[in-house]
């Protein structure tokens, strides 16, 4: 379960969400809307730690991480906090240098002393659930988008976490695709992850989550509401 | 060629003889007049020759100074000085850049196919010069150590005669002798005017036994230039009867019994055609060991510049990372390293680096582990650059994907931002690479004879700079061509898939 209270974000005078709560039940999908530039990107970089808010307190079972802690303790929640939630992002950003196996084995075993062997069997197996097992050796770089984005789905499951952050994972890809990518998710979702979506699809928002937040649009409010 | 010297040397001998002191005493018209001759000489070679007054150096002097004015008085025109390189004088002359070289030649038959040479204005000796505590007496306790000369000179060709030793070689007297002072080398040889005008700049040094050989000093002229020659040697001629040259050798401490020999060579009239002359090595045999040097001379390059590189890499990555990720007053002590080594040559750092700093004991080294530093020093400023453009062209998405996967800083910077920097990198430090083989030639100043260098006295003691020339290259892009090749293999497996 993750728990946002009060969170608030401000660049240069402009204030992107305030006040704003939200719980993400455990084994729950919540798909997020809003227009571009509402900060739906920015919502999910701050439950990866990726940014830090302003105002509010994040919580993921026993680990709290308030505004203004000391940058050394917040570096350390930051971390903890990431071996428990995973990020998708918009753009993929696989590692060019690491082929398909590699792109997944690395965070278990340089960052987590994943014995190599075992990580290695471990990525095998996340690849074929994500259909993408016969490209191990492959570079990033001749891959599709849909095929990019199932292996960087696969990567962030490799660390093992309870939640998985997919900012826009469908945006980029031509409908067939986007289908593949759909049933990887929908096959996480049936395994009881937590999932936090970002998606303005509307056919995609409703076969994927169990509920739909809308990011105000820029200008109003300037609050994330809940529908 | 020979055999038309020795016609013309004969002719020269019959026409001094049977026309004396008619057109043969007089300069050429063309010089007449000009009213001027220019004359070479390399003021770095140092005393006594031709270099620059300690008291005022804007002023030069020199015992070939003197001479020149001298002569110059004695022809009625001026002689304007004209600054070459000493191994490339005879070469100078062939091409026009002056009419006459006078700086201390001694007429080998190398030269004597580029240049034709006057009766001797000096006779020498060769002296072995070593410090006040050394035990050494004679060149035969040299066995086995490094003994300094300058190139292309009878010293030189001594010590190579002689075996045994290793010659180190200079291009100026005054480093050939620090580095007897600093220890570095057992011993230095050299002409004994030379000896005798550093001896006195350098008190912790002694001569080593009694001086030996005897060689001449002469003017050399272009080979088509009888006339000129004539009328010099009859100066030369004149300057000794009337006591000129016997003052001006007095001056500078030159003066000695050996001398007298001048005044006989003068009047028995061109027995100058013989002096000097030595066996002339067969040409074919020598091509071979011309190859044998340069190939030699190529592998130090290849050494010293794979050394070199080795360091630029290591220290360049390390500095850009300090640049990069360091504290602030870090990153400024590495902005002043890059700007200091980059904003000046690289071989001023040589000279201070091996010279200056080889003034403390500690601190010596040998000449090519300097340079292989040096080398190394400058081109880490140049590396840490590349290698700073190339990480910060790695995208943020990068770094922030690593982290969000739960890597270190460290971790993220080792596993996903250098391998992709170092590999951006590559084209540009290849290219660095491939200039360092070329740029290594520089370690030349501090006396390490490479690919360069062997070629510069190869190519000035037989003037046969076009085939020398020629294969020096070839051997140059025998190191590069295969390096940029490699580098492109590599960039192809860098990039290419497993499968
Ligand atoms: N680092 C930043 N500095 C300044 N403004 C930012 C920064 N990141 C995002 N923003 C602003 O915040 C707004 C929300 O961005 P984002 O979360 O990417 O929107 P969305 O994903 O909903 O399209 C944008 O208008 C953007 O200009
Ligand atoms: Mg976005």
């Amino acid at each position: 379960m993750i728990e946002v209270r009060g969170f608030m974000k401000a660049y240069a005078g402009r204030t992107l969400f305030a006040g704003f709560d939200s719980t993400f039940e455990r084994g729950k999908s919540t798909v997020i809307t809003g227009k571009s530039g509402s900060g739906k990107s920015t919502l999910l970089r701050i439950l990866n730690r990726l940014e830090r808010q302003d105002e509010g307190t994040l919580r993921i079972g026993d680990l709290e991480i308030p505004a203004n802690l000391p940058h050394a303790e917040w570096r350390r929640r930051a971390h903890a906090l990431r071996r428990r939630v995973g990020m998708v992002f918009q753009g993929y950003h696989l590692f060019p240098h690491l082929d398909v196996l590699q792109n997944v084995t690395l965070a278990p075993v340089r960052a987590f002393g994943v014995d190599p062997r075992i990580a290695e069997q471990r990525g095998l197996e996340l690849l074929s659930a994500v259909g993408m097992d016969g490209a191990r050796d492959r570079r990033p770089a001749r891959l599709s988008g849909g095929e990019s984005q199932r292996v960087a789905i696969a990567r962030a499951l490799a660390t093992e976490p309870e939640a998985l952050l997919l900012d826009e994972p469908t945006s980029a890809l031509d409908p067939r695709s986007t289908e593949d990518v759909v049933r990887v998710i929908e096959g996480l979702r049936a395994k009881g992850l937590t999932l936090v979506i970002v998606t303005h699809h509307q056919e995609l928002a409703r076969r994927l989550g169990d509920r739909v937040v809308e990011v105000g649009a820029v200008g109003d409010s300037g609050s994330l509401h809940r529908l | 060629m020979r055999q038309l010297s020795a016609l013309l040397l004969g002719a020269t001998l019959v026409t001094a003889q049977s026309a004396p002191g008619v057109d043969a005493n007089r300069l050429p018209s063309r010089y007449v007049e000009r009213a001027t001759v220019r004359w070479a000489s390399d003021a770095e070679g140092g005393a006594p020759f031709v270099f620059a007054d300690p008291a005022d150096p804007s002023r030069e002097v020199g015992f070939e100074v003197d001479l020149a004015a001298a002569m110059a008085d004695d022809l009625g025109v001026r002689f304007e000085r004209v600054q070459t390189p000493w191994e490339n004088l005879v070469q100078a002359l062939d091409r026009g850049d002056c009419d006459v070289a006078i700086n201390g030649l001694e007429p080998t038959p190398e030269r004597r196919r580029i240049a034709r040479f006057t009766r001797p204005y000096y006779v020498f000796m060769q002296q072995l010069v070593v410090r006040e505590d050394s035990a050494i007496r004679a060149l035969d306790d040299c066995s086995g150590l490094r003994v300094g000369c300058l190139g292309q000179s009878v010293s030189h060709t001594e010590l190579l005669r002689r075996g045994g030793v290793e010659p180190v070689v200079y291009t100026e007297s005054a480093r050939s002798f620090l580095e007897v002072e600093n220890g570095r080398n057992a011993a230095v040889l050299c002409d004994l005017p030379i000896a005798v005008a550093q001896l006195k700049l350098f008190p912790r040094l002694r001569a080593a036994g009694e001086p030996f050989g005897r060689d001449y000093y002469a003017i050399a002229v272009r080979l088509d230039e009888r006339d000129l020659q004539l009328a010099l040697d009859a100066s030369v001629a004149r300057l000794w009867h009337n006591g000129s040259l016997e003052r001006i050798y007095r001056k500078w401490s030159m003066h000695n019994e050996a001398q007298g020999e001048i005044g006989a060579l003068s009047q028995s009239g061109g027995e100058h055609g013989q002096v000097g002359d030595a066996p002339i090595t067969d040409k074919e045999s020598r091509t071979g060991s011309e190859l044998g040097l340069l190939l030699a001379a190529a592998a130090k390059t290849i050494g010293i510049s794979c050394g070199a590189f080795a360091i630029a890499v290591a220290l360049g990555l390390a500095l850009a990372l300090a640049r990069q990720f360091g504290p602030r007053p870090v990153r400024w002590l590495v902005i002043c390293y890059v700007e200091a080594f980059r904003g000046t040559p690289v071989l001023v750092q040589l000279l201070f680096l091996y010279y200056g700093l080889g003034q403390w004991e500690a601190l010596q080294m040998p000449a090519w582990l300097a340079g292989v530093i040096g080398l190394g020093l400058n081109y880490a400023a140049y590396e840490s650059e590349v290698y700073r453009g190339a990480i910060s062209a790695i995208p943020r998405g990068q770094t922030e994907a690593a982290s969000a996967l739960g890597l270190s800083g460290a971790e993220t910077l080792r596993f996903v931002v250098l391998p992709q920097a170092l590999r951006l990198s590559l084209p540009a430090s290849t290219n660095d690479f491939v200039a360092l083989f070329k740029d290594s030639a520089v370690v030349m100043v501090i006396s390490v004879v490479e690919l360069g260098k062997q070629y510069q006295m190869l190519a000035s003691a037989t003037g046969r700079f076009v085939p020398l020339g020629l294969l020096t290259c070839a051997l140059y892009l025998a190191m590069s061509v295969p390096l940029a090749w490699l580098a492109r293999r590599l960039e192809r497996s860098l990039d290419g898939d497993k499968a």
